[in-house]
């Protein structure tokens, strides 16, 4: 047996004591004390990469030209996650950059600062942007962010594909007809597989749910809260999506996909000539300046349907990020300063040009689209400022929406539903989710003894 | 020789008359203090939050608002939720192929690495280093691997003539194939039937062969039931895990093709950090819990007959 010294509770209180003062006084504490006594703005960015370096640049530029303010410019993935858990743990950052699909979900619990005053003293206005860009940063009728950069989704296609088809590299389609059959005469085999094909709605996956666009079609009505999934529309524009693996074979078509490499790696299926055309926004001229610098390719509007062919309005989807600013933000004037900044024309034009992008303004210098590292950027712009530019729906429950169109687009890419059945249970799905958000809405709004 | 340790000179005898009851309470609050920061901790972060998600299960939370009490809905409206459905039939099939295989496989591997054979510590350690292996590395490895046009699986079959199928893109095979891919990380398992079976007495196994029993039945009426205690262990914390698992679909597959392995961690995981229902995910993870709770309890319940413990 052994004896042990006696542990007296006076020596254990001791201890504990000193453990804790030890980590009152010398414990970690987040570094928000400049000795020049400039107010600390943190910045929460999901960019990585040359687009990173890109804001990291601006931020110093503008830390740089003034001594009142002092923005740390975090990158970080999992942004989404990260600002809805900071924001709840009431300890956010200052600033955020994320989606603009974020922002209902967002606004509608009351997660961000709305910035109509804060926006309208710092010369921030409607007129100042593009005619599709405002609506991103509005919801129901208050301004809750502030664009950071746009690009608008268009069609990027192979010329020397198009050479070696017997195609006119110069006269991309613009129409769903002509589309399919460029896209006949670009597919080749090696027996019993594919070799390249002309396009494919899956390549990327990024977007299951905006063929219906193309068609004349959307997928939510703001007004009504209606989803619109089972539109006439959109149903006629999956059944054609249907078309390709109907055509090419679905196994055929699974296993030439499954052999495609990773979007920002030269085996990126466009970039390999696997993929003869595909539709995607202006970062895809960086991704070819950096794999593919010698490669020949065009950039047009996506074709649409024939009957609403209409090229001074041509159809895109606009997608940009946002700056906004967590309810909690300690310092949202010194914040909106720094937005404001990011607003400037020449900051503006600068980070666009680095990403590749067309810029969100509704003018822009005279430089800015010549000298553009992008050389299909007015294509993208002319996309931006078209009356039929479409934005994410701008409804709370879009991701759970996009989910279930996910689920769906796979049962009907791999032919395992008709297009009807399928964007019918998307259609229950979604408007189950919508009818239960504006349920809760309402009893929140009894609890509080308020108007919605 | 041994020396016995002395009770250091300037211990406190114990007073005459001093209550032992008294001195036992005395050494139980001491006890308690120095655990003291451990149980802070596990209050804080333990128990605290797990009374907190009852609560919020019973809620309406969005995160980003306050809860709204709304009783049992978030529970009903698991009743007809066709996705939580999937998700539950989903990683029952995932534990119906998965534990099976890995027992008896892990348990195979331990018996062939009780054998005396030259060069066993390398075979021991191929066996385990899967385990330390980071679960996103390997899942990035098996994508690959399971690739239907360049993966080594199925350029290996096709040249024994097998054309494979697409493992990650065909909704029939991708859940099996997470199964398989999991089967490669049995190395826990085995190390710990290894322990078992060399714990098994080796008089037994003499005593077996002097009254005439084949390798065969000392396999079932011997080895079986000395080891029965680690197989009902190792089969509890399998089922424990598996029920929870999330990492590997998750990087793999993303739930897809067409949700064919989408998990019950992983749909927890959607409803509380993308579609920003944590009351709603708070009402899965009960539901999980009672499975778990309810599926341990069965298991114990039948171990009563299948198990033998060793009488000391």
């Amino acid at each position: 047996m052994i004896l042990t010294p006696a542990i007296t509770r006076r020596a254990a209180l001791t201890a504990l004591s000193a453990s804790a003062v030890g980590y009152a006084l010398l414990g970690p504490r987040p570094e928000r004390n400049r000795s020049d006594g400039r107010t600390v703005l943190d910045y929460w960015e999901k960019w990585t990469g040359h687009e990173g370096q890109a804001m990291l640049r601006v931020v110093n530029d503008f830390n740089n030209s003034q001594s009142r303010i002092w923005v740390r410019y975090f990158s970080m993935g999992g942004i989404d996650q990260k600002a809805m858990i900071a924001i709840a743990g009431g300890n956010p950052p200052d600033i955020i950059g994320m989606g603009n699909f974020s922002i209902p979900a967002y606004a509608e619990c009351n997660a961000l600062e709305p910035l109509d005053e804060l926006a309208s003293d710092a010369g921030i206005k409607r007129e100042n942007y593009a005619s599709a860009v405002w609506p991103m940063l509005t919801h129901r009728g208050r301004l809750w962010g502030i664009v950071n950069t746009s690009g608008s989704l268009a069609l990027f296609y192979n010329k020397t594909r198009f050479k070696q088809a017997g195609l006119d590299p110069e006269r991309p389609p613009r129409t769903i007809d002509e589309l399919d059959e460029y896209s006949e005469r670009l597919t080749k085999e090696d027996a019993p597989d594919l070799k390249q094909v002309g396009f494919l709605h899956m390549e990327p996956d990024w977007w299951t749910w905006h063929w219906g666009y193309y068609f004349g079609g959307s997928l939510y009505d703001e007004a009504s809260n209606r989803a619109l999934a089972d539109s006439d529309a959109t149903i006629r524009a999956y059944r054609w999506v249907q078309t390709y693996p109907e055509r090419l074979g679905v196994d055929r078509v699974l296993r030439f996909q499954s052999g495609f490499g990773y979007y920002g790696t030269p085996e990126n299926p466009f970039l390999a000539g696997k993929v003869a055309m595909t539709n995607q926004g202006p970062w895809l001229a960086n991704m070819i300046k950096q794999y593919r610098p010698d490669m020949d390719y065009g950039v047009a509007p996506f074709p649409v349907e024939a009957s609403i062919y209409d090229p001074s309005a041509p159809v895109g989807l606009l997608d940009s990020d946002v700056l906004v600013i967590p309810r909690g933000a300690k310092h949202p004037r010194e914040s909106m300063e720094f937005i404001a900044y990011t607003q400037r024309p020449e900051v503006v034009e600068y980070l666009s040009a680095v990403h590749c992008k067309n810029s969100p303004l509704a003018r822009t210098s005279g430089g800015f689209i010549r000298d553009h590292p992008n050389r299909y950027v007015s294509v993208h712009a002319a996309i931006a400022d078209s009356p039929r530019a479409f934005v994410f729906p701008r409804t709370r429950t879009w991701e759970q929406y996009v989910a279930e169109f996910n689920a769906a687009m796979a049962r009907m890419w791999t032919l395992r539903e008709p297009a009807d059945n399928a964007l019918a249970s998307v259609q229950r799905a979604a408007q189950a989710e919508l009818d239960q958000v504006a349920d809760r809405r309402a009893r929140r709004a009894k609890a509080a003894g308020g108007a919605t | 020789m041994t020396t016995l340790p002395v009770a250091p000179a300037n211990r406190k005898p114990q007073a005459a008359g001093r209550n032992p009851a008294v001195s036992d309470r005395a050494s139980t609050l001491t006890g308690l203090l120095w655990i003291s920061p451990w149980l802070l901790g596990f209050i804080l972060f333990m128990a605290l939050p797990i009374a907190m998600s009852l609560y919020y299960s019973l809620t309406d939370f969005p995160l980003l608002e306050p809860p709204l009490y709304i009783g049992f809905e978030n529970y009903t409206g698991l009743l007809t939720d066709s996705v939580f459905h999937k998700a539950l039939w989903n990683t029952a099939l995932f534990c119906i192929l998965f534990i099976p295989a890995a027992s008896i496989l892990s348990l195979l591997i331990a018996a062939a690495l009780n054998q005396k054979l030259k060069g066993l510590w390398v075979y021991r350690t191929a066996v385990f280093i899967p385990s330390l292996v980071p679960i996103v590395a390997a899942a990035m490895i098996w994508l690959w691997l399971f690739n239907a046009d360049q993966g080594l699986i199925n350029i290996a079959l096709r040249s024994i003539g097998i054309e494979g199928p697409n493992w990650l893109g065909d909704r029939n095979w991708a859940l099996p194939a997470l199964v398989l891919m999991s089967l490669w990380n049995i190395g826990q398992p085995v190390v710990i039937y290894l322990a078992a079976l060399q714990g098994v007495p080796q008089s037994l196994f003499e005593a077996a062969s002097i009254d005439g029993m084949g390798p065969l039945r000392r396999l079932v009426h011997v080895t079986m039931p000395m080891i029965s205690p680690v197989i009902l262990f190792n089969v509890i914390i399998m089922t424990i895990n598996t029920l929870q698992v999330f990492a590997v679909p998750y990087i793999m597959t993303e739930g897809g093709p067409d949700r064919a392995t989408y998990l019950f961690t992983h749909y927890l995981y959607d409803n509380a950090f993308v579609f920003r229902k944590m009351g709603y995910a708070c009402a899965i993870a009960w539901v999980q819990f009672i499975v778990i709770l309810t599926l341990t309890g069965v298991m114990f319940t039948a171990s009563k007959k299948l198990v033998h413990y060793r009488v000391a």
